[in-house]
């Protein structure tokens, strides 16, 4: 009870500091008109097609984002953000080596508002394109079987930015930001019958089935940015 | 950006999972006690004993293949085909030991070999055991033979395969005088006097005989004893033939000129569904072959001795001699297979004779009078010993048999016209005779190269897959036709075949699979 007595007054706390901090520094600056940011996407994907590729339902990808403001409204501030994220995973599949390649470029509108100058929050639901490359490598046939799909879907999230620096001087005055968000990322299952490239291994071979595989589940992303 | 990635995937972690163990369980072709792969009916069965699974090839049209993995128990000790080539048996210890009692438990497992391929029955076992026999005529199967602390080596399990359940199993301990289960022969159902005709098991061991009667397995056993060798010491049985109208049993024991006859008649005493009447007939040497035949006087038991085939009476034990053109040490019936319609009893048997140690095979007809034996023989030069006789299934080339050589060659012998087409090979050999009974196929294991020769113009087609092969068998597809599957199992990396048309067999337009051990991984 005493616990979230506590939680609530210091809520009130923080949004009484912010609403006079808004009025002491104008919101403008901290409204990047460009933003590009790098970090670390981890997903947990726990479809069994994913299983011959990975060991773990882990998937984690290096995430370059790029984003700009189009529109503010005091606190509230409307961003075109998009992501383009790259991750692999390898394992074996009952001993024949296994690959996977995952692109994944979302772009969006994200809705974001500051409580604070330097702190604000934001959601969004950005379309996502995704490109799959599984391999595996056949010991009978003597080759490498592949299967290549585009997926579509959607990533929905929301999360925090804090400013954990700002320069002072200088016609252009960087702002580094640390970002974290965390929602769930859709997108379609992609046939997993691998095929040999054109030419490659012995003639008419049939498509090794594992099935399909979907990439959705719940994600994290932290990236630091800088905003200009 | 090492520290974040660590971050992001503390966070991620209590809430992931792994994936099943099997993933990471490489593909092991068989294992020592059973064989990679078995041809049944409308499937081929591929094990997969690191999974404990079996992966059953189908064919739904030409060409095409599915793979459909089934669970088979834990710790597989023996499997085999059934003689129609309908079910794949399948012998597991279970979980040994025990520990609780979800353990999985020793299992007789019986897999449906057609093109739906299922489990049909499973028997489930009181004790862990490793020795699978099978009843030709799929009425029975008898495991035997444990590992245990205390095995009692002459303890059977019949199982009833009519049955299910534990009414299907029957425990048998055969009385001993020191030996132990080496062969098991099913007959067919004698006509033993004085009652109705019976199926008997009989279990040859070290020195003995041990009769079963398969109409009441409860009942006590018949044990009876080999005669002695000729210079006293312990011989043992080395073949065992009977003959159902009569009730005859026949045994060729080793170290003794004599050959063993049993007769089973009509009960000696109270409580007896029959007795046993021994015999021992001098047969003026030892014999590498027997059988029983019928000629123009009746029922014969005909042996092999060198150059001679003696005809003995059963019911006189008189023999009579007849010399072979060569020391033939193999004998096989061919009346049925000459004329369907024969009555043996009445027609007379006609045999093929053969050795794996002389280049003739001759034709023995026993149909003529007794005084003409000495012309019943007719030789024929092959040019090559025949090791063993093949048998064609089905109603259209029955009467052909197929001559397995100890080199590279075999023989296609049409019994009707006598003549035989010689097929060379440039290889090993080993030969998978279609269930459907219209040709053979003969492939080399490790080498690509494997042909067909089909038994109505006799024409080998040759085929080189790309990849090694390891077996081939010959399926009926769903839409009935037919699929040749020539396994890749080399290296034991995984599952692959070349699927082709059996009917017009050709590479230029077979397909290739592989990765077949990846299906149903859960």
């Amino acid at each position: 009870m005493s616990a979230r007595f506590g939680l609530c007054s210091g809520l009130l706390v923080a949004c009484s500091l912010a609403t006079e901090g808004a009025h002491a520094e104008p919101l403008e600056p901290h409204q990047p008109y460009v933003q590009a940011s790098i970090g670390v996407r981890v997903s947990k994907v726990s479809d069994e097609g994913y299983d011959p590729f990975a060991s773990s339902d882990e998937l984690t990808q290096v995430s370059l984002g790029l984003g700009s403001t189009l529109l503010r409204a005091q606190r509230f501030s409307l961003a075109a953000t998009g992501f383009w994220d790259y991750g692999a995973r390898s394992s074996t599949a009952r001993g024949s080596k296994t690959d996977l390649d995952v692109h994944r470029l979302t772009i969006g509108p994200e809705a974001r508002y500051h409580l604070l100058p330097p702190l604000y929050f934001f959601v969004h639901a950005l379309p996502a394109f995704a490109h799959t490359s599984a391999s595996l490598e056949d010991g009978v046939a003597g080759v490498t079987r592949y299967a290549r799909h585009w997926s579509y879907g959607v990533d929905a999230a929301a999360g925090a930015a804090f400013e954990a620096y700002a320069a002072q001087t200088g016609a252009v005055r960087p702002r580094i930001w640390v970002i974290a968000e965390g929602g769930y990322g859709y997108l379609g299952s992609t046939s997993l019958k691998m095929q040999p490239d054109s030419g490659e291994g012995p003639q008419r071979p049939e498509p090794v089935d594992l099935g399909t595989l979907s990439l959705s589940g719940p994600y994290l992303r932290v990236s630091a940015a800088v905003g200009f | 950006m090492r520290k974040l990635a660590w971050l992001v995937w503390g966070a991620l972690a209590l809430g992931c999972g792994g994936r099943p163990s099997s993933w990471d369980t490489p593909y092991t072709a068989g294992s020592g006690t059973t064989a990679a792969a078995y041809g049944l009916t409308g499937s081929v069965a591929v094990l997969d004993t690191s999974l404990k699974r079996v992966s059953m090839l189908s064919s739904p049209s030409t060409l095409e293949l599915t793979s459909h993995s089934i669970g088979l128990g834990t710790d597989l000790v023996a499997t085999q085909v059934s003689a129609d080539r309908n079910t794949l048996f399948a012998l597991s210890r279970g979980v040994q030991p025990q520990r609780t009692p979800d353990d999985e438990r020793p299992q007789l497992l019986l897999l449906d070999g057609s093109t739906t391929p299922k489990i049909s029955k499973t028997y489930t076992l009181t004790e862990p055991m490793e020795q699978l026999v099978l009843d030709p005529q799929n009425e029975w199967a008898v495991v035997y033979g444990g590992s245990g602390v205390v095995v009692n080596l002459n303890e059977l399990v019949l199982v009833n395969l009519h049955e299910s359940g534990a009414d299907a199993l029957s425990f048998k301990t055969l009385l001993s005088f020191g030996g132990n289960p080496r062969r098991f022969t099913f007959t067919a159902p004698l006509a033993i006097p004085g009652g109705d005709p019976r199926r008997f098991l009989i279990v040859e061991r070290d020195s003995d005989l041990v009769l079963i009667d398969l109409a009441a397995p409860e009942r006590e056993a018949v044990t009876v004893p080999l005669p002695s060798t000729d210079t006293g010491g312990t011989a043992s049985s080395a073949q065992v033939v009977y003959d159902a109208d009569s009730a005859s049993i026949a045994v060729r024991v080793t170290g003794t000129t004599s050959v063993f006859m049993l007769q089973l008649a009509a009960p000696a005493s109270a409580g007896q569904d029959f007795s046993v009447v021994t015999n021992l007939v001098d047969v003026g040497g030892q014999a590498t072959a027997i059988d029983f035949v019928h000629n123009s006087q009746g029922l014969r038991l005909v042996a092999l001795v060198g150059r001679n085939a003696v005809l003995v009476d059963p019911d006189t034990a008189t023999t009579q001699s007849v010399q072979m053109p060569a020391a033939f040490s193999g004998i096989r019936r061919i009346t049925s297979e000459l004329n369907p319609a024969a009555t043996p009893a009445a027609d007379g048997d006609v045999a093929l004779l053969y050795g794996p140690s002389i280049t003739k095979i001759a034709y023995f007809n026993l149909s003529g009078a007794p005084g003409a034996l000495f012309r019943s023989i007719e030789a024929y030069d092959i040019g090559v010993p025949v090791k063993n006789v093949i048998d064609v299934p089905g109603d259209r080339y029955f009467d052909h048999k197929i001559l397995e050589t100890p080199n590279q060659q075999f023989y296609v012998l049409d019994l009707r016209t006598r003549e035989s087409a010689p097929m060379k090979t440039n290889g090993g050999l080993t030969l998978e005779v279609a269930p459907d009974g219209q040709r053979v196929w003969a492939y080399n294991p490790g080498q690509p190269g494997f042909a067909s020769v089909d038994f109505e113009n006799l024409h080998p087609v040759s085929l080189i897959a790309e990849r090694q092969v390891s077996n081939v068998f010959d399926i009926a597809t769903a839409d009935g036709q037919r699929t040749a599957v020539a396994l890749h199992l080399a290296g034991g990396v995984g599952i692959g075949a070349t699927a082709l048309d059996a009917f017009s067999p050709s590479t230029a337009y077979a397909r290739f699979y592989s990765g077949l051990e990846l299906g149903g991984v859960q």
